[in-house]
């Protein structure tokens, strides 16, 4: 079918060649690729773009003691004993040994003291880097990633967060950024919400009433440059390429091996659903996994919870690793707070914010390393004490993303980076 | 007013400056156009002095078609239908516009639409509140000026029932401050004074520590009874630490830098114990009486904010919000920030507005239908003149402005309703239920969709809504009767259905590329006709033309 228009048929007659322009759009595509290898600052940006971010979310707040800083003997401690690891001089936790056989790749920050303790508010913290402000609404970590290394007209989605548990979800937000980086969430199915055409439309219908709706674009936007009009057709542009993205959320094309590697649990399974996401050049996805949240049978929890998060977090390492990804793709375990030194009467540790712990695998991390220290019993940070903002300034870092850069609302300048907030070289690659 | 400083200041200076007195003082009113002056007379007169002088020549004015369909977006909510079309193309009356304004005006859509309009901009951002929104159609519904409106929002306890859902502005954002102030200051001053929060201005002296939590003096004592009453305490400083490290005690003390005193009394550690005891009491049992404190500092704030010596602010900001609405940018833009670094494109207009408005009871409906009825209103969103296009804050032709998730709702329903379902006019007395109902039904969609803020982009997320979801093949493709489809299936011509597709949908008549187009589509498709007519009005109600006022 071809549907022409004559006044607009000069400009963009690749518009309504249907699926074959698809086609040539995809080899032109790559050989702009080709060209701008030759340039060197379009190379390094292009670089910045294959970068991936993972975000294993431990919702409800991980004990340091039972993963990254673990106190045996001391009154804090619990009663789990640490382990030694392949990096020299340094030891985690013992629920956490597959971990230990692979530290190469992975540092551990244990001087976190973020100060707040609440739900809400610590999600809102570790998530944006900041605190709230009235006022101005702050993109999270994954937006402001979307936004630095999504492509203008990927066939995948910017940032996907997979969140199956009920507890303490939370969506996240783009801010200021809008819509355009807000996550593609998925909760109750695995596949993302009308990513797959209704059997009631064709599918050539389907691509037909989008060339249809192309027609009346260009007559449109030829005369008017507006940047909202654009941000619509770029959008309908992308719905082909990211529906045909519904198979990277289906572990069944994965071999039984595989999966079998990455580990029978939902959580292990969507490990491997972030690598299908990450290959196909997702720049961000976060993985969420609830019920950290320890305040009763702290120990009993932290056995279940670390045991499923050693395993899928060093399966994602060691498949990121030997499908040559790691060195493009970081893993951030990350939650919205510690628990207390303190055991409570139910055994339980409470939400704590002063001194804990978090790590980062991968892209641009100098794996083996552990920053900042906290005291014998892990009340106070001893050394290396950093908060939010210095933990996203190590990220953007990591990732060649300039940390100073500033984003704007209306004429107020907003750093992406918190105030008084750099980097934390020592972890740096 | 110098262009060169629009450089500058839009571009150059991109810093957090506030000036408070000094906008207000920078025109001299004995300079301005008389009050007696119409409100589109005094736009154009301002707008075209400024292009005359930057040598700009506006965008022409739109045609009939598409000014229906621009100003019945803006001043009812939605798209015209095709009876409207009808009769205002088929209109030769000299005063058919003026008439048309008025008319849509005095409809019931209008109140609906402004209440959406109000509703965007002070709460929804935050929750949807049914009773709220009662409370803001009724007040439209019975012109209830602005200033009244606003005394009402800042003061409602809940005592009187007409007014009691005025207090969800503040009761929604109590448990924050800063959020009372800011939201207070940004959305009804055009000020955002949360900079100052944290640190002094480094460049400008103007605007202190002391502003910011002297403003939030006037909301700190205020809290939420248990039965859900707005309520203030007997006291309740604001302490603040400079950037010197200095404690300090704010002082009430408005924009414009006035301060109140709190009349001093003494009062006895056991008064003090007992009142606290009382508010405690008010705040946990439903039942408690509510004290009330001789002192109310949101009284006193209204009353500063009000007085004809302050009240510039809050004119100039409601004045300039809705010239935003209707040209996608203020005179000062973006909105809240009114601030010596971000100058007024126009300031003699702004203050000539300003001053009707006042001199006018704050009467919104007149300003709005003054605003469309300029010629600066109805420039074309095509630019086909020499050069480059001109900067949007010349206003020398118009912005394609997203709509908000009702007007789309609402517009998609309307369009794809056969028109023979639909009532002739909205002078019709069945138009008020229709509206009523169509209103309800538009809210599933809207919830969907993003409200627009400053750079706002479709979402990926709307495209996929639109291309994959069951709503919009149930909603809006329909074959029924009483749907477009329906009634399109019915019409022989093949020519006759895409005039009306396109005529229901985007308010005009199809050119002959797309007549062609469909054409060519349409006679492909005949093995089945009615899908081939769906893809067609899918196609429309996804285009740019139907998703923007433009």
């Amino acid at each position: 079918m071809t549907i022409r228009h004559p006044q607009i048929d000069q400009f963009n007659r690749r518009r309504f060649l249907g699926t074959m322009a698809a086609g040539a759009g995809t080899v032109a595509a790559d050989m702009t690729v080709l060209n701008v290898l030759k340039n060197p600052a379009f190379a390094e940006e292009l670089k910045r773009q294959q970068k991936s971010v993972i975000l294993l979310w431990l919702a409800g707040g991980a004990s340091q003691f039972e993963t990254w800083d673990p106190k045996p003997g001391r009154p804090t401690g619990g009663p789990f004993g640490k382990i030694a690891t392949n990096q020299s001089g340094v030891e985690i936790s013992e629920l956490l040994p597959k971990m230990a056989q692979q530290m190469e790749t992975t540092a551990l920050i244990r001087s976190l003291n973020t100060k707040i303790a609440d739900h809400g508010g610590g999600f809102s913290l570790m998530g944006t880097g900041r605190r709230p402000e009235a006022g101005i609404e702050f993109p999270d970590l994954g937006a402001i990633i979307a936004r630095e290394l999504g492509r203008k007209e990927s066939k995948v989605p910017d940032y996907v967060s997979i969140y199956s548990s009920t507890e303490g979800r939370r969506n996240g937000t783009s801010g200021f950024l809008g819509g355009r980086y807000a996550p593609m969430f998925l909760t109750q199915d695995v596949i993302p919400p009308n990513l797959s055409r209704l059997e009631q439309v064709s599918d050539l219908d389907h691509v037909q009433r989008a060339e249809l709706r192309q027609l009346l674009t260009d007559r449109f936007q030829s005369k008017r440059q507006s940047l909202v009009v654009s941000s619509q057709t770029s959008a309908y542009e992308r719905v082909r390429g990211l529906m045909s993205s519904e198979r990277l959320f289906d572990v069944e094309e994965e071999s039984s091996s595989m999966r079998a590697f990455y580990g029978p649990t939902q959580f292990q399974q969507q490990c491997l659903i972030a690598r299908r996401l990450v290959e196909a050049g997702v720049p961000f996805v976060k993985v969420a996994r609830a019920w950290w949240d320890s305040h009763g049978q702290n120990f009993e929890t932290h056995r279940e919870l670390c045991a499923d998060l050693d395993q899928g977090m060093s399966a994602l390492l060691t498949d990121l690793e030997q499908r040559g990804l790691l060195e493009n793709t970081l893993v951030i375990t990350l939650g919205e707070f510690g628990r207390t030194p303190g055991i409570n009467p139910s055994l339980g540790r409470d939400h704590f914010a002063s001194a804990w712990s978090c790590s980062l695998s991968g892209c641009g991390i100098k794996g083996g390393t552990v920053y900042g220290k906290t005291d014998p019993d892990g009340n106070t940070v001893a050394d290396g004490e950093v908060g939010a903002g210095h933990l996203f300034a190590t990220i953007f870092s990591a990732l060649g993303i300039d940390w100073q850069k500033e984003y704007h609302q209306g004429s107020r300048p907003i750093p992406i980076t918190d105030f008084g907030c750099e980097p934390i070289k020592d972890v740096l690659a | 007013m110098m262009p060169s400083n629009f450089v500058r200041f839009r571009f150059g200076l991109l810093l957090m400056a506030f000036t408070l007195c000094a906008i207000d003082g920078a025109v001299a009113e004995d300079d301005l156009l008389p009050a007696e002056t119409s409100i589109p007379e005094a736009i154009d007169h301002y707008i075209d002095a400024t292009l005359m002088k930057e040598k700009i020549t506006p965008s022409p004015q739109i045609d009939d078609a598409a000014f229906l369909r621009r100003v019945t977006l803006d001043l009812a909510g939605r798209v015209p239908t095709l009876h409207e079309q009808n009769a205002y193309l088929d209109s030769t009356e000299s005063d058919k516009k003026q008439k048309l304004i008025g008319q849509l005006l005095a409809s019931p859509d209008f109140a609906f639409h402004q209440r959406n309009r109000l509703d965007e901009l002070l709460l929804a951002e935050i929750k949807k509140d049914n009773n709220w929104r009662e409370y803001l159609l009724k007040s439209v519904q019975a012109d209830k000026p602005w200033d009244q409106m606003f005394r009402e929002i800042m003061l409602a306890d809940g005592s009187d029932e007409e007014t009691a859902a005025a207090q969800e502005f503040l009761a929604s954002r109590i448990r924050d401050v800063n959020k009372m102030t800011n939201d207070t200051s940004k959305l009804f001053f055009g000020v955002s004074v949360n900079c100052a929060q944290c640190h002094d201005h480094p460049l400008v002296w103007e605007w202190k520590q002391d502003h910011y939590f002297g403003f939030a003096s006037f909301f700190n004592r205020t809290y939420l009874t248990k039965s859900k009453r707005l309520a203030e305490k007997f006291d309740g400083d604001m302490q603040f630490r400079t950037t010197e490290g200095e404690e300090k005690t704010a002082e009430f003390m408005f924009l414009t830098g006035v301060k109140v005193d709190e009349p001093k009394v003494e009062v006895t550690d056991d008064l003090k114990k007992e009142r606290n005891e009382q508010i405690k009491k008010a705040q946990n049992d439903e039942n408690a009486p509510i004290p009330e404190p001789g002192f109310s500092p949101r009284e006193e704030f209204v009353r500063l904010a009000l007085a004809d010596e302050n009240q510039s602010f809050f004119a100039q900001s409601i004045v300039n919000r809705m010239w935003a609405s209707l040209f996608g940018s203020g005179i000062i833009d973006p909105p809240d920030q009114n601030h010596s670094g971000n100058e007024p494109s126009h300031p003699q207009l702004l203050k000539w507005l300003e001053q009707d408005l006042i001199a006018h009871n704050y009467d919104l409906k007149r300003l709005i239908g003054g605003i469309v009825a300029s010629q600066a209103y109805a420039r074309s969103s095509e630019w086909n003149g020499e050069g480059e296009r001109p900067q949007k804050w010349f206003f020398a032709m118009s912005e394609v402005r997203p709509l908000t998730p009702r007007q789309y709702s609402l517009s998609l329903l309307i369009s794809t309703t056969s028109p023979e379902s639909l009532p002739e006019s909205n002078e019709d007395e069945k138009w008020a239920d229709f509206r009523q109902r169509y209103e309800n039904s538009a809210e599933g969609m809207a919830d969907q969709l993003e409200r627009p803020s400053e750079h706002f982009q479709v979402s990926v997320d709307e495209a996929l809504l639109f291309s994959n979801n069951s709503r919009v093949e149930n909603d809006y493709l329909r074959d029924s009767g009483d749907k477009l489809v329906g009634h399109l299936k019915k019409q022989e011509q093949p020519e006759q259905q895409i005039l009306l597709a396109v005529k229901s949908t985007l308010g005009r008549e199809p050119d002959e590329g797309e007549t062609a187009g469909f054409l060519e589509y349409l006679n492909e498709r005949q093995d089945r006709p009615v899908d081939g007519l769906k893809q067609i009005v899918w196609a429309l109600i996804t285009s740019p033309e139907m998703r923007f006022n433009y």
